[in-house]
């Protein structure tokens, strides 16, 4: 009981840091490091309720932010919708592309499946590579800057910041409540036990499509809140490699605990650019991190943490027990 | 269709084996790992890159034969298959999600391995054959023939050693069914490690020869590993035959969309062919295994 | 009529006739079993009733409805529920959350209150917190019981209830099945435990390379010569 309460003020303290960021530490590059990993986060959070509830891997989720930028930068280009109105279509967008790569899965086993998100994923590359006016070819599309809303100005830093912030956690909140709810608890049904899951009346096909659109949406905003930072969007920013490394963020926190997803995003895209490590020397370590994550702690970083913890606390009222015993002259 | 018409079409076909021997070379690999183990082996595209390099190390920094580097690059590759078989992938094997996942590490791993030793940049080695035959209105690049002809060498060879010899009937009952196989007293692991390095040596073999054609950077593992999956997955994972056909195809559409239809659209045909036949036959064009029963 | 009424089933793979026409009614008020040397159809028979498998001929009339090809799940919330032999729970989910799925599904009235009375009646209350993984093989046999028990099914087929249970394991198993019948609950079950099958089972029909060979009350069953020939001769 105790352990839970400190997890909550211990979590409560962690998201009192991220708000107060920005004051903390007014750097310019700081926080456009923690912008670009946020958005990066949200797509992981899409991600882990994909494999972590329903079990489904992806290596296709960049493709996915992708359709979400490129919808924006569309929408605003011919239509003139701004950034607000490109959130809501863009989600849908992607949700809708998420459905697509998904509609496979129900034919095709979990092995098979994976190398079709992957082959989505490229042939989306190629596709917005050859798209001619339309996506801008191989160059890409500009985005305006956001601009204002109700007096305040998301074209400053610190403010984008908070934004981004505000969707990740709204990306977390909605997370956690499907893993709680009973939606959650189907999704995992699935992930368990096909088979059984349709014996009892579950329609696995409706909601593994149901798992993929919603992951979608989640990659879509993060698509969007991404390009608006960026302010110019390109092919390969959502090719296969990209997808690599986010199947491999969401592996190295973990896909099945609340705060895995973003410490995932935080080791793989976070830490090394705040440390200015080589690029290719982070990468090397990646690699071989994922490698030795899967091999020893296959829960992800986070969930072993947990787990270290609770070995801890066990241990040292174990030992607690032996002094009091001790001391009662046993 | 008249004959300067059909020498054309026939140029493109002759072209595209070239490419169809690369993703055989792959794919077979793939195709067999996948069979025995149920591993998606993501950093098989990076085993091929290695064979590539090695053999640029071999021919273009020792001025090594590049007959004698294309040996060394499927021996130093399969060796590599035999440490990460026998270091990683074996303790995978109960949860082959697992081993997939470890592939991309693997494959990130081992790009920026040779990144950071031999940079980023396009490395290619000379022409190792040279010259151009003339046969009718047809011209066969010498180097093209050479690559056609120790893919098929190799693919023979496979043939051979999985339907004729005692190893490859033992591995065909494991591919099929490993519990039973084991009660049969055929030492399965030995076969997976067997598998792993064959499948390994044959992507560096496959490397080598791509060098030869083209010039590669690191990443084209990445590239090359999406076609070998296309050839696992169309002709039915497990069926090595399978992944020739496959591999026949896939080069033939390529051969042609780059000669008749848009070039810059050659890759997504592949990938949407594969789509495509998976949609409709989830079990491949030659049907395959579903990987082996491990929950 | 039977509540679950099948005539001329068919089914194939590749060049085997698994299920070759078979024809077969199954009351609620009876418990069926059915019997047959391995690879007679009686899973494939399963299979094809709840929708795993497609027929390639036949009729399969459940409660008025033909339900032939119709998706799994449809076929579960109408009342006709399967067990599996091996694939029995989620098991990394808890003994109540695999109940607490099944139950939250369920669309007739179930003659139980709720989710723990099923864990109760199956005696799995004390493990309830406990994951399914890690369940001993006798209770996971009784939680995949349990949780086709919390679907609220009319008619539940069994596949090999028994299947790697111990002589107490089956008999205890046996009598909680016993029981369904009397709460509104039809049985249909594979078996290869004569002795459970004689227990429990009113009638019983053979199969035999997926046709219908005997059918009828257990015990004129049991001693038909070609029944004892085809499968019984087995026996030592």
């Amino acid at each position: 009981m105790s352990g839970r309460v400190s997890g909550r003020v211990a979590s409560a303290a962690f998201l009192l840091l991220l708000v107060a960021l920005p004051w903390i530490s007014p750097s310019y590059r700081f926080l456009s490091i923690a912008i670009s990993t946020g958005t990066v986060a949200i797509t992981l959070y899409g991600l882990a309720v994909l494999f972590g509830q329903a079990g489904l891997m992806s290596v296709g989720h960049a493709a996915l932010m992708g359709v979400g930028a490129y919808s924006a930068a569309i929408l605003a280009l011919r239509l003139g919708i701004g950034f607000w109105g490109a959130l809501p279509c863009a989600m849908l967008t992607a949700a809708l592309a998420a459905g697509l790569i998904g509609l496979p899965s129900l034919r095709v086993s979990g092995h098979h499946f994976v190398i079709i998100t992957y082959a989505f994923c490229t042939l989306l590359t190629i596709v917005l590579t050859n798209g001619g006016d339309a996506t801008g070819g191989a160059s890409g599309l500009d985005l305006d800057p956001v601009g204002r809303l109700f007096g305040v100005n998301f074209d400053s830093v610190r403010n984008y910041y908070l934004l981004v912030l505000a969707a990740l956690l709204a990306a977390m909140l909605a997370t956690d409540l499907i893993a709680r709810s009973g939606y959650g608890r189907t999704l995992r049904a699935i992930r368990e036990n096909e088979a059984l899951a349709r014996a009892v009346g579950i329609n696995t096909a409706l909601h593994k499509l149901g798992a993929f659109m919603l992951s979608g949406a989640f990659a879509g905003l993060a698509g969007v809140l991404q390009a608006y930072y960026l302010r110019h969007i390109s092919p390969g920013l959502y090719g296969g490699l990209p997808s690599l490394y986010i199947a491999m963020s969401v592996m190295l926190g973990g896909a099945r605990v609340l705060y895995g997803p973003l410490a995932g995003a935080v080791i793989v895209n976070f830490l090394p650019e705040v440390l200015s490590i080589d690029p290719v020397d982070s990468r090397m370590a990646y690699g071989a991190g994922l490698v030795l994550v899967i091999l020893l702690l296959p829960g992800g970083v986070i969930a072993s943490l947990a787990d270290l913890g609770a070995w801890a606390a066990a241990l040292a009222r174990r030992t607690a027990g032996r002094w009091t015993q001790l001391a009662q002259g046993r | 269709m008249d004959a300067a018409a059909m020498a054309i079409l026939l140029q493109q076909l002759v072209n595209s084996l070239a490419i169809s021997a690369i993703i055989i070379m792959i794919g077979i690999g793939i195709t067999l790992v996948f069979g025995l183990t149920g591993i998606i082996n993501f950093a098989q595209g990076e085993l091929l890159m290695l064979g590539g390099v090695a053999t640029w190390l071999l021919v273009g920094r020792a001025g090594v034969n590049f007959f004698a580097a294309l040996v060394a690059a499927a021996v130093i590759v399969g060796a590599v298959g035999f440490l990460l078989e026998r270091s990683i992938f074996r303790f995978t094997l109960r949860r082959p999600m697992n081993g997939f996942i470890i592939s991309l590490g693997l494959s990130v791993f081992l790009q920026h391995f040779v990144i950071r030793f031999w940079n980023s940049y396009q490395k290619s080695i000379p022409d190792p054959v040279g010259g151009v035959w003339q046969v009718g209105s047809i011209r066969i690049a010498a180097v093209r023939v050479m690559v056609v002809a120790v893919t098929a060498a190799a693919v023979g060879f496979t043939f051979f050693a999985i339907s004729r010899s005692r190893h490859g009937l033992a591995l065909r009952a494991a591919v099929a069914d490993q519990d039973t196989a084991r009660l049969m007293g055929i030492p399965v692991a030995r076969y997976v490690t067997a598998v792993f390095v064959y499948g390994s040596a044959l992507a560096g073999l496959g490397g080598a020869l791509m060098i030869a054609l083209f010039p590669i950077t690191p990443f084209v593992g990445q590239d090359v590993v999406v076609g070998g999956f296309a050839v696992a997955l169309i002709g039915g994972l497990g069926n090595v035959a399978g992944a020739v056909v496959a591999g026949l195809i896939l080069g033939f559409a390529d051969g042609l969309s780059a000669g008749y239809g848009l070039p810059e659209w050659t890759e997504a045909y592949s990938f949407a062919l594969m789509i495509l036949i998976l949609l409709v036959r989830p079990q491949g064009l030659l049907g395959g295994t579903e990987g082996p029963a491990i929950v | 009529m039977a509540a679950l009424e099948i005539s001329g089933l068919r089914k194939r793979f590749g060049g085997v006739e698994a299920l070759a026409g078979v024809d077969l009614s199954v009351t609620r008020d009876a418990i069926l079993g059915i019997v047959g040397p391995n690879g007679s159809g009686k899973t494939t028979l399963f299979n094809v009733i709840t929708g795993v498998f497609r027929p390639a001929a036949g009729r399969i009339v459940w409660e008025g409805h033909d339900i032939a090809g119709h998706p799994t799940h449809a076929i579960a919330r109408r009342g006709l529920v399967r067990t599996f032999q091996q694939a029995m729970s989620f098991p990394a989910l808890t003994v109540a959350e695999n109940v607490g799925i099944a139950w939250a599904r369920r669309r007739m009235a179930a003659p139980w209150a709720g989710p723990d009375a099923i864990l109760d009646f199956m005696g799995l209350s004390e493990q309830s917190a406990e994951p399914a993984g890690r369940l001993p093989f006798g209770l996971l046999r009784r939680l995949g019981l349990a949780v086709a028990l919390a679907t609220a099914p009319r008619l539940l087929l069994l596949d090999e209830p028994g299947a790697g249970l111990n002589e107490a394991e089956t008999a205890e198993l046996g009598e909680l099945i016993l029981q369904l019948p009397g709460r509104d609950i039809g049985v249909c079950l594979i078996d290869h435990d004569m002795a459970l099958m004689a227990r429990l089972c009113q009638r019983l029909v053979v199969l035999d390379f997926g046709t219908k060979i005997a059918e009828g009350p257990t015990r004129a069953v049991l001693e038909d010569p070609t029944v004892i020939d085809v499968y019984l001769g087995h026996r030592p």
